[in-house]
C-alpha cells in the first residue's frame, strides 16, 4: 500500500500532533519550572523581608528614636483610619464576591455618603431651640443629631449604589470583563464631577457636635507623656466595628446574607434553587453604598474635611485593604483595612522613612500581596482564572 | 393603557430628575448663553437673556417628548399623545416643584449657595425667566409641554406612510452611491485610492500646520502624542489584552529623563534632545519589563489594580521631598531645553508638530508591522484565551512582557516629545486621570486598531479644546460618555476587525491523498 509517510493525516500526521501536544506541554512545564522564573520570587520574597528586618533594627534598636507613647499614638490612628478602611473594603468585597468586578466608583459613593453627613450637620446647626441660653438642635439634642446624620448619610449613599448598579451595572453583567471596568471608571468621573458642580469645588468645613469636638478626647499616661485618645476616633472605631460585626451576623445568618452567599457561588444555581439573583445583586449593593455612607460621614466627623475628591484615595486603599485579606472574603476585609490602618500610620515611623511616603507603602503592599500571595490573608487559593 | 401610561410615568420622573439635577448644576445657563452666542450676542454675560432660557426649557420638553417614544413606532397617534404628554407633564411638575423651592429660597433671603453652589439669588430669577415666581412656574411647565408636544408631532409625522415612503427611496439613493463608492475603493482602483487618499493626507499634514495659529498647533500637537500614547496602551491593551492602568508612570519616566538630562536645574547635565530622547525610551521600555516580571501571573483587574499602583507610587515618589535633590520634587522641572535638527533649534510650535508628526507616523509604521507579524498573532491568542495560547505553544511571559515593555517604549517617546515642548514636566502632570484619559481613548476610538485610536484621541483631546464653553461640564460629559459607550457600543466607534489568515489551499492532489485511507 501507500507509504503512510506520504499522506498528511495518516498516523505519521497523527504522531506529528502528538509530538506537537507534548512539546507544548512540555513547553509548559518549562516556563513554570523554569529555573529562573522559579528562583526570583523567593528571592525577591527574601531579599525584601531581610530589608525590613534590617530597618525594624535599624529604627527600633539602634536609633531607638520614638518611645511607647509615640508607637500608642500611632497605634490609635492607624485603628481608626483601619476600622474606616474596612467598612469601604466591605463593600468592595462584597460586589467582588458576586460580580467580580471592581466597583471603581465606591469611592465616590463615601464621597457622597461624606457631603449628606456634613450638610446634616449643617442644618442641624441651623434649626434653632428654645432654651437658656438658645441654642441649636445640633448641640441641644446630639445624640439624636448624630443618629440622624449617619442614617441621611447612609440613606444617600444606599441610594445612591443601588441606581449605579442599575444604571450602570446591570446591562453590562454578561459582557467582557474590561467592559464594566470602563463603565466604573466613567460612573466615578462623572459622580465627582457631579459633586463638585453641585457643591463647589471648595474644602467644606465639618461642624462636629459639642460632645464629639475634634481634638477633644481623654488623656492616658503612657511612659510618663500624655496620649490623647480623641472621642472622634473611639466613636469612629466603635461605630464601625459595630457595623462589621452586624454585617457579618447579617450575611451569616439571615436570608438574604444566605441568598447573598449562594448567589456569590453560582448565579445559575442560586437562580434555579429559587434565589432572586438580580434583587440580591441590588440589595448588595445597598448595603455597600450604606457601609460606605457611614464611613464617608465617620470620615468628615473625624477628619473634618470634605471635598469632591475626598473619596478617592480611600477607595484604593480600601480596596488595597480588600485585596490584602482577601478579596470576596468579608472577615479578611475587616483584617486586610485594619492591618492596612495600622502599617499606614506605623509603618513609615517603623522602617524610618518619610511620612509623606505612607501612600507607596500601602501600595507596594498592594503590590507584594498580589504577587506572593493573591489570595489574600484569609481568602481561600483562587483559580487563576478568578484571579 | 395602564401600562403605557405606567411607562411614561417612569419616562418623565427619570427626565424630571435630570432636569432638576442640570439646573442644579446651572446646565440651563450655559446652554442659554451658547444659544445666544449662536445668536450673534457677542457678550451674553454670565447670565443670558430670558427668551434664551425659555428656548432651553423648549428644548427639554422636546427631549422628553422624543425620548417618551423612544420605543414605541406603531402606536396609534393618540396614545402617542397621552403617552408623551403624561411624561411631559410629570418631569414638568418635578422641575415646577424645584422652582417652588428656589422661590421659598428667593423670599426668605436664604442664603443657600453653602450647600448648592449654583442657587445665588440671581440664578434664581433668571431660572424663573424673571417674572413672579408663580407666573416662572407656569411658564416652564407651559414650555416642557409645548416642547413635548412639538416631540410627539415630529414622531407622528415621520412615521406617516408618505413620510416613510419619501424617507425610503432617499436611504436607498444614499445606500447606492455608497455602495458605489466602496466598490470603487475596495475593487480594482483600489491602488489608485490608496495612494490619491496618502498623498491627500500629507499634503494636508504639510500645510496645514504652517497655516494655523500657534494655539491650534498645540492642540493639534497634544492629540498627536495622545495618539502615541493611545498606539502604545493599545499594544498593551488592545493586542495583548493585558488592562495596565498605570501607563502614564512610563510617560512619566519618559518626561523626566528628558527634563533631567536637558535642564539646567537640578543637573545641568545638557545631554541635547535626542540622545535623551533615545534613553528615555530605553528607560521606560526596561521599567516595562521591570515592572512586567513579578506581575505575569495576574490577570484582568488584579493586573490593572498593581499597575494603578505602580503608577501612583512613581507619581507619590516624584512628588515627595525625599527625590527633591534629584527631581525637583513639587514644583516640577523647568526650562527644559528643546531639541535642534541639522543646526536648526526648535522654537515654534510648527517645529513640535512636525516632529509629533513623525512620531506618530513611526508609532504607527511600528504598530502596524507588530500588528501583523508573528508576534501579533501572539498577542491576539493571548488576549482571547491565555490558557489556550500557552497550550499551543505560546511563549505568553516572553510575549506579555514584550508588549509591555514595546508600550512603555511609545510612551516614553511621548513622554520626552511632551516635557520638552512644554519646557516643563510636574509630578501632577502624570496623575492617575492622565492613564484613565489614555485608557479611554482607545476604549471610545475602538480597541486594537490605529484609525480608531486617532479618531479618540481627536474626540477625546481635540474636542474640548473647541468645545471651551463646556470648560467646566467637560469631566462630566466625559463620564457620562464613557459609561454610555459601555452601554451602547462597547467595541468603540470604529471597532476593529479580527484579521482573517487564510490557510494555504489544498490542491487537487492533497485532496486525493486524503481519501486514500477511507478506501481502506
Amino acid at each position: 500500500m501507500n507509504d503512510p509517510s506520504s499522506l498528511p493525516l495518516t498516523p505519521k500526521g497523527k504522531n506529528n500532533l502528538q509530538t506537537n501536544t507534548n512539546n507544548a506541554v512540555k513547553k509548559i512545564q518549562s516556563i513554570q519550572n523554569s529555573k529562573f522564573m522559579k528562583l526570583l520570587r523567593p528571592i525577591l520574597g527574601v531579599v525584601v523581608s531581610l530589608y525590613i528586618v534590617f530597618r525594624l533594627y535599624q529604627v527600633l534598636v539602634v536609633q531607638h528614636e520614638y518611645g511607647p507613647d509615640t508607637w500608642t499614638r500611632l497605634l490609635i490612628s492607624g485603628l481608626i483610619i483601619g476600622g474606616v478602611y474596612a467598612l469601604i473594603a466591605i463593600g468592595y468585597t462584597l460586589v467582588y464576591g458576586i460580580l467580580f468586578m471592581i466597583n471603581f466608583a465606591h469611592g465616590e459613593v463615601m464621597m457622597f455618603g461624606a457631603y449628606a453627613g456634613l450638610y446634616s450637620f449643617w442644618a442641624f446647626k441651623i434649626i434653632p431651640v428654645a432654651g437658656n441660653p438658645p441654642t441649636n438642635f445640633l448641640n441641644a439634642y446630639p445624640i439624636l443629631a448624630i443618629i440622624l446624620a449617619f442614617l441621611i448619610g447612609m440613606t444617600v449613599s444606599a441610594t445612591l449604589g443601588y441606581f449605579l448598579e442599575k444604571i450602570a451595572y446591570r446591562p453590562l453583567r454578561k459582557a467582557p470583563r474590561l467592559v464594566p471596568l470602563i463603565s466604573a471608571i466613567g460612573a466615578s468621573i462623572f459622580l465627582q464631577n457631579a459633586a463638585m458642580l453641585l457643591f463647589s469645588p471648595q474644602l467644606r468645613d465639618v461642624t462636629n457636635p459639642e460632645i464629639l469636638r475634634r481634638g477633644a478626647g481623654w488623656t492616658i499616661v503612657v511612659n510618663g507623656s500624655n496620649v490623647v485618645l480623641p472621642y472622634t476616633g473611639v466613636f469612629t472605631f466603635v461605630l464601625s466595628i459595630l457595623l462589621l460585626v452586624g454585617l457579618y451576623i447579617l450575611v451569616r445568618k439571615s436570608k438574604l446574607g444566605r441568598a447573598m452567599r449562594a448567589t456569590a457561588l453560582d448565579k445559575k444555581t442560586a437562580a434555579l434553587m429559587g434565589v432572586d439573583v438580580d434583587s440580591t445583586i441590588s440589595r448588595t449593593f445597598i448595603i455597600s453604598g450604606a457601609l460606605a455612607g457611614a464611613a464617608g460621614v465617620m470620615w468628615g466627623l473625624h477628619n473634618g474635611l470634605v471635598y469632591y475628591f475626598v473619596g478617592f484615595i480611600p477607595g484604593i486603599k480600601a480596596f488595597t485593604a480588600a485585596v490584602l485579606g482577601g478579596i470576596g472574603n468579608i472577615p479578611g476585609a475587616m483584617v486586610g483595612g485594619l492591618v492596612l490602618g495600622i502599617v499606614e500610620s506605623m509603618g513609615p515611623a517603623a522602617l524610618g522613612i518619610d511620612f509623606q511616603l505612607k501612600d507607596v507603602l500601602s501600595f507596594l503592599i498592594l503590590i507584594f500581596v498580589l504577587t506572593f500571595r493573591p489570595s489574600g490573608l484569609l481568602g481561600e487559593v483562587l483559580s487563576e482564572e478568578k484571579v | 393603557m395602564k401600562t403605557l401610561i405606567r411607562q411614561s410615568i417612569r419616562t418623565g420622573i427619570t427626565f424630571g430628575i435630570v432636569q432638576v439635577f442640570f439646573i442644579l448644576i446651572a446646565f440651563n445657563t450655559m446652554i442659554g448663553i451658547m444659544l445666544a452666542k449662536v445668536s450673534g450676542i457677542k457678550n451674553p454675560g454670565e447670565i443670558p437673556a430670558p427668551k434664551f432660557l425659555i428656548a432651553y426649557t423648549i428644548l427639554m420638553g422636546l427631549w422628553v417628548g422624543i425620548a417618551a417614544l423612544s420605543k414605541k413606532k406603531s402606536l396609534p397617534a393618540g396614545q402617542k399623545l397621552v403617552a408623551g404628554f403624561t411624561a411631559s407633564l410629570i418631569s414638568a411638575i418635578l422641575v415646577g416643584l424645584l422652582e417652588i423651592g428656589m422661590t421659598a429660597i428667593l423670599v426668605n433671603k436664604i442664603f443657600i449657595r453653602d450647600f448648592l453652589t449654583v442657587l445665588s439669588f440671581d440664578f434664581i430669577k433668571a431660572t424663573l425667566f424673571g417674572l413672579t415666581p408663580s407666573m416662572g412656574i407656569l411658564v416652564t411647565i407651559g414650555c416642557i409641554l409645548l416642547g413635548s408636544l412639538v416631540g410627539v408631532g415630529l414622531n407622528i409625522l415621520s412615521n406617516l406612510h408618505a413620510v416613510q415612503e419619501h424617507w425610503k427611496k432617499d436611504l436607498a439613493f444614499i445606500k447606492n452611491i455608497s455602495e458605489k463608492v466602496q466598490y470603487s475603493i475596495h475593487g480594482k482602483y483600489h491602488l489608485i485610492w490608496q495612494i490619491v487618499g496618502i498623498s491627500l493626507l500629507a499634503v494636508a499634514v504639510i500645510l496645514i500646520p504652517m497655516k494655523w495659529g500657534s494655539y491650534w498647533n498645540y492642540v493639534f500637537g497634544t492629540v498627536g502624542l495622545y495618539v502615541i500614547l493611545g498606539l502604545g496602551l493599545n499594544i498593551i491593551v488592545g493586542l495583548s489584552g493585558q488592562l495596565v492602568l498605570g501607563y502614564i508612570a512610563f510617560f512619566a519616566i519618559g518626561a523626566y529623563t528628558m527634563a533631567l538630562l536637558n535642564a539646567p536645574e537640578p543637573h545641568n547635565l545638557m545631554w541635547g534632545f535626542w540622545p535623551a530622547l533615545l534613553l528615555g525610551v530605553v528607560l521606560s521600555a526596561l521599567s516595562g519589563l521591570l515592572l512586567g516580571l513579578p506581575i505575569m501571573r495576574l490577570r484582568g483587574d488584579y493586573l490593572a489594580i498593581v499597575t494603578l499602583g505602580f503608577g501612583e507610587i512613581i507619581r507619590i515618589l516624584l512628588k515627595s521631598d525625599v527625590l527633591t535633590n534629584f527631581t525637583g520634587g513639587p514644583r516640577g522641572i523647568q526650562n527644559i531645553h528643546g531639541p535642534s535638527l541639522f543646526g536648526k533649534p526648535f522654537n515654534s510650535e510648527v517645529d513640535f508638530v512636525y516632529l509629533i508628526i513623525a512620531g506618530v507616523i513611526l508609532a504607527s509604521f511600528v504598530y502596524n508591522r507588530l500588528q501583523q507579524s508573528r508576534t501579533g498573532r501572539a498577542w491576539l491568542a493571548i488576549r482571547e484565551d491565555e490558557t489556550v495560547a500557552r497550550a499551543s505553544g505560546v511563549d505568553t511571559i516572553k510575549y506579555k512582557l514584550l508588549a509591555l515593555a514595546i508600550g512603555a517604549a511609545f510612551a516614553g517617546l511621548a513622554g520626552g516629545i511632551y516635557a520638552s515642548r512644554n519646557q516643563f514636566t510636574g509630578p501632577d502632570e502624570h496623575a492617575l486621570m492622565a492613564s484613565i484619559n489614555v485608557l479611554s481613548l482607545i476604549i471610545v476610538g475602538g480597541m486594537g486598531n490605529i484609525p480608531g485610536t486617532i479618531l479618540g484621541a481627536f474626540t477625546l483631546k481635540g474636542l474640548p479644546e473647541i468645545l471651551r464653553e463646556f470648560a467646566n461640564f467637560r469631566l462630566l460629559a466625559f463620564g457620562a460618555l464613557l459609561v454610555f459607550m459601555m452601554l451602547s457600543r462597547p467595541e468603540g466607534l470604529i471597532p476593529s476587525h479580527r484579521p482573517k489568515y487564510s490557510k494555504p489551499k489544498e490542491t487537487a492532489a492533497d485532496l486525493q491523498k486524503k481519501e486514500v485511507p477511507h478506501d481502506k
